[in-house]
């Protein structure tokens, strides 16, 4: 593992607590003002549905750096270690051209499009620019782990 | 054409190993390249997965995961399963009896099968081998049951499929849940219990022992319609009186029972006291949604809080331990999260295509019965949910199959949604891929060979109990009718 990747890894695994930590408090804080304060807080929905997306999509770069996410394995698993590698080397690939064309492309022009046009959310009045930024940012993160996944493939061979 | 596209790719990336989420993302964004220019079609997904996860039902899964992670960390597995041995310890086949309740309520509280078939089967293997129960048999049970606390609320696939669905009442599908989960539970318990008399005393001791049950159930039912009977034609306060009556007549009985055997029932107050905190917990959840206190997801966040106290006042886990325990439940989260938003686009896609209709247009053209037609979806979803885990079975199916059943016979969304999770549940104890299976299994160090036979008998009325659930829609029905008005 080199260092930089330690180091993103820590700063993922901190930020994403956070975030988790925050979004509970929120919803908490949504009951509590409800009730006992007898007056809805209008910004907790909102901010809810934000942090979840960023807690969603960079939470979905972090597993796929630590290959966590669901597959059938089975016919990798079947197969002989050359195959193995083989198909190996094709889903990272796959999986980094998803991460590259939808998330960091398609996330980009999304992104700009809502600076340039000036969206805002209703409640908190935040330009939805800066909630759509988890997904460029989120793809270079992945794509960052894949391609240490495939040269980890070529060192192991 | 774009229906070829989408489901041979599909299938082709499933097949060679890339995770569901990006196999669903890429089949999707090919499917769209058939129709749309590039850029326009990779910004519509990127928008999708984003306002996708944008949903404050949603936010109930990573809340609920976390809930029963904080609560796992503790006892709370060995206080369930000395409840429910003060329950039902003592009966024929008492211990696989203990290992299903413990099961349902493990379940129902960390709203996890894998966690389930783990917490609860590393304890209870062990004890049912000292007690001499067959170490294959014990993991069979174990399996199966671990599945049921999926349809007994609090569950976050029912959470998906609500999603999935456009919007069936979360409320609903919860209460809905109750009678399919008891009664898969209670079908284990039979074949497990009669497999077991079998083995001690024969097939005439098993024909004894299923007369008994036959009688006290039919005595049951005699009461429960009796009472009915009393509550539709007799006076309110006649109803009253009998159910106070009944009450009383428990009431000194249980007094009786615990005079004549007063260190029993110490014993067994206990044990209840111990397991109390946590079943509160359901019936915070539960009780709170269905009164109207709070939405699903801010009864999964009291959950949390209430888990989170009720750790540091048993001193099970420190705050310390919290940053490690939410880390864990958000990368549970994230794998479904990605699943959610890489389906939405794909959602999005298949309508914009049609493909749902020609599906069932497809369907209806083999045959327009509707007996028939529910058949042939049973079938594939138990074929698809060897394969498939049920997160994203749910996802994908939910959209293709819920127009037919809906518009075509008439069925309700709420019904077909346990349809289908308890199909789905099958899947999970079976090979090639049941992930429930090869966590019973090697909780237990056994191989899957050893288990299957075992296993073979439950599996049935496994889909024994589904197929009554999905012709008979009062059994998913009834619950939610009653409560909800």
């Amino acid at each position: 593992m080199t260092k930089f990747e330690k180091r993103l890894n820590r700063v993922l695994e901190v930020f994403l607590v956070i975030l988790m930590s925050v979004l509970v408090v929120d919803v908490l804080w949504q009951v509590f003002s409800r009730y006992l304060l007898s007056s809805p807080s209008s910004f907790t929905d909102e901010l809810a549905g934000f942090l979840l997306i960023w807690v969603g999509v960079l939470g979905a770069a972090y597993v796929a750096g630590r290959k966590e996410h669901l597959a059938i394995d089975i016919l990798v698993q079947r197969s002989p270690p050359a195959r193995q590698q083989k198909l190996q080397f094709i889903i990272h690939v796959l999986i980094l051209m998803f991460a590259l064309f939808v998330m960091v492309i398609g996330g980009a022009v999304l992104v700009y499009t809502r600076f340039i046009l000036q969206v805002k959310s209703a409640a908190l009045q935040l330009p939805l620019g800066y909630v759509y930024v988890v997904l460029p940012l989120s793809g270079l993160i992945i794509i960052y782990y894949e391609i240490l996944h495939i040269l980890h493939l070529n060192k192991s061979n | 054409m774009e229906v070829l596209v989408l489901v041979i790719s599909f299938v082709l990336l499933l097949v060679i190993g890339v995770p569901i989420a990006f196999s669903i993302g890429i089949a999707g964004i090919l499917t769209m390249l058939m129709s749309i220019d590039a850029m326009p079609a990779f910004t519509t997904y990127a928008h999708r997965m984003a306002t996708g996860l944008d949903s404050f039902a949603l936010l109930a899964i990573p809340f609920f995961v976390l809930a029963g992670g904080i609560m796992n960390s503790g006892g709370i597995a060995m206080r369930l399963i000395n409840f429910a041995r003060v329950l039902v310890g003592k009966l024929p086949a008492g211990l696989a009896f203990v290992n299903v309740i413990a099961n349902m309520l493990f379940g129902a509280i960390s709203g996890s099968a894998a966690a389930a078939t783990s917490a609860i089967g590393s304890i209870m293997g062990p004890e049912m081998k000292k007690e001499g129960y067959d170490e294959n048999f014990s993991a069979a049970v174990n399996i199966t049951s671990a599945t049921t606390g999926l349809t007994i609320p609090p569950s976050n696939i029912l959470i998906i499929f609500s999603l999935a669905s456009g919007g069936a009442s979360i409320t609903a599908l919860f209460l809905a849940g109750y009678v399919p989960g008891i009664l898969t539970g209670m079908g284990i318990m039979l074949v497990a219990m009669s497999m077991m008399v079998i083995k001690n005393k024969g097939t005439k001791g098993l024909a004894k022992v299923l007369g008994k049950v036959l009688l006290a159930s039919v005595l049951l039912l005699g009461a429960g319609i009796g009472i009915k009977a009393v509550h539709d034609q007799a006076s309110a306060s006649t109803f009253k009186g009998l159910i106070y009556g009944l009450l009383g007549l428990f009431l000194v009985y249980s007094v009786y029972k615990s005079a004549t055997n007063w260190s029993f029932f110490k014993f067994a107050f206990r044990k209840f006291l111990d397991a109390f905190p946590s079943l509160l917990m359901l019936v915070i959840v539960i009780g709170g949604i269905v009164a109207g206190f709070f939405t699903a997801t801010e009864a999964s966040a009291v959950a949390v809080l209430y888990a989170l106290i009720l750790a540091l006042i048993y001193k099970e886990i420190t705050l310390r331990d919290m940053p490690a325990i939410i880390l864990r439940s958000v990368r549970t989260t994230c794998i479904v999260l990605l699943l959610v938003a890489t389906s939405i686009g794909m959602s999005w896609i298949m309508s914009y295509e049609n493909i749902p209709q020609n599906v069932s247009a497809g369907l209806l053209s083999l045959s327009d019965n509707p007996v028939v037609i529910l058949l042939m979806i049973n079938f594939i979803l138990l074929f698809v949910g060897i394969f498939m885990d049920m997160t994203p079975a749910v996802l994908i199916f939910t959209p293709i199959f819920l127009p037919i059943v809906s518009s075509q016979l008439g069925m309700d969304p709420i019904h077909f949604g346990i349809v289908m999770v308890l199909n789905l549940c099958v899947g999970l104890c079976t090979p090639p891929v049941g992930s429930v299976l090869f966590i019973g299994c090697s909780v237990a160090n056994l191989k899957i060979e050893q288990v299957i036979k075992p296993l073979l008998p439950m599996f049935i009325v496994m889909i024994v109990v589904l197929m009554l659930v999905t012709y008979i829609p009062s059994l998913s029905l009834w619950l939610p009718g009653v409560l909800m008005k």
